[in-house]
């Protein structure tokens, strides 16, 4: 038991670390990695940095709903601004934005072994949209991300 | 000429007939439609196990696979609009499997207790009672900023008692009853079937929101 929670922690550490980075990089206040399950098709927040609680541990959306259940489903990248305002839905549909107090996000997704299964996240609480180089950081980010998904399982 | 009981009487039969409707819908989805696909998806593994090409039998493997998407879809959706377990196991067990689905949604946990024994009551007052509970939920994970908050019933002879806490943000009661018609519909709701909503609210100190109705 106890090899198995060294092992799991060994195995989150690159995926922290890579949140972590991407915080520093980008100045901005929140990122998360939001990954599909492997028993169904519900999608769950497993790591972050500059989180304000650890709401985002027990999240968990359906395929298609929420922006990571959104952004698996379309395989693209999404991105809101201004929230709660001119959003597309209700203010509800987005768990991640209301339990981390975030303004601006842009998602974009990740895929594991050329299937989409995963999505990073990144947030402002401020005013602060998160600019088109930002934005090319992110999908950079995702792309690292997706090289350490493929070789560590 | 005093038209308050006329506007109670429509204010009621409003809810009431949107209530029935939202139920026929829940009900149409999981017992009609959802049974159709549910046969769809039986036939379809009959027909992929007889399927010998290899690129027609993953083709139908695939569909199988998105037809038990679409079938867990419309449960949880018929589910979402009316919980059925409200008729059959009460309004303290739907409370129970609603909080469940809000926790993993909203990552707020919520603490429930209940004291006494459950006492049966119609259709429409556990229905007014499950909405009211769930737009205080709703509100505590829109406007909150909280983890944790708790549910009490209490089970009287002649009266049931539900106390909804938080320990977040909190707010002026009589700015956001004049701002919010969700607070208003808690309380107008309640009204209706005779019971009573009553909203404590202090900024940082968090929100209280004790919902009564008396008991027959």
């Amino acid at each position: 038991m106890e090899f198995n929670v060294c092992n799991k922690s060994r195995k989150d550490q690159p995926f922290k670390q890579a949140c972590e980075q991407v915080l520093e990089e980008l100045n901005c206040d929140f990122v998360g990695l939001a990954l599909q399950n492997s028993n169904g098709p519900d999608v769950s927040w497993h790591y972050a940095a500059g989180n304000r609680n650890d709401k985002y541990k027990r999240i968990t959306v359906r395929y298609g709903k929420g922006i990571a259940g959104k952004v698996i489903s379309t395989g693209r990248p999404m991105g809101i601004e201004d929230f709660p305002n001119n959003i597309l839905g209700k203010a509800l549909e987005y768990p991640i934005m209301l339990a981390e107090n975030l303004s601006y996000a842009f998602a974009v997704p990740i895929q594991f072994k050329g299937v989409l299964k995963g999505v990073l996240l990144v947030g402002n609480r401020t005013k602060q949209p998160i600019s088109e180089s930002d934005q090319h950081t992110i999908l950079d980010a995702a792309k690292r991300l997706e090289k350490e998904l493929n070789s560590s399982i | 000429m005093n038209t308050q009981p006329l506007k109670k009487n429509i204010s009621s039969y409003i809810i009431q007939t949107h209530e029935e409707e939202i139920k026929r819908i829940a009900m149409e989805l999981h017992e009609g439609v959802g049974q159709s696909l549910y046969s769809l998806f039986t036939g379809m593994q009959l027909i992929e196990k007889a399927i010998e090409q290899p690129a027609m039998k993953s083709y139908a493997g695939d569909m199988n696979q998105l037809l038990e998407k679409t079938i867990q879809e419309i449960r949880l959706l018929a589910v979402e609009l009316h919980p059925p377990t409200l008729t059959t196991l009460g309004l303290i067990s739907a409370m129970k499997s609603y909080i469940k689905l809000y926790t993993s949604t909203y990552g707020i946990e919520v603490e429930v207790e209940n004291l006494g024994v459950e006492s049966q009551i119609s259709d429409r007052d556990s229905i007014t009672l499950f909405r009211v509970c769930q737009e205080a939920l709703v509100n505590i994970a829109r406007y909150a900023d909280t983890m944790k908050a708790s549910i009490i019933f209490k089970w009287k002879k002649s009266r049931l008692l539900i106390m909804i806490k938080d320990s977040g943000k909190g707010f002026e009661v009589e700015t956001a009853m004049n701002k919010s018609s969700g607070l208003a519909a808690m309380s107008e709701r309640m009204h209706l079937i005779g019971g009573k909503c009553t909203i404590f609210s202090k900024i940082d100190k968090g929100t209280s929101i004790e919902i009564s109705l008396p008991l027959y």
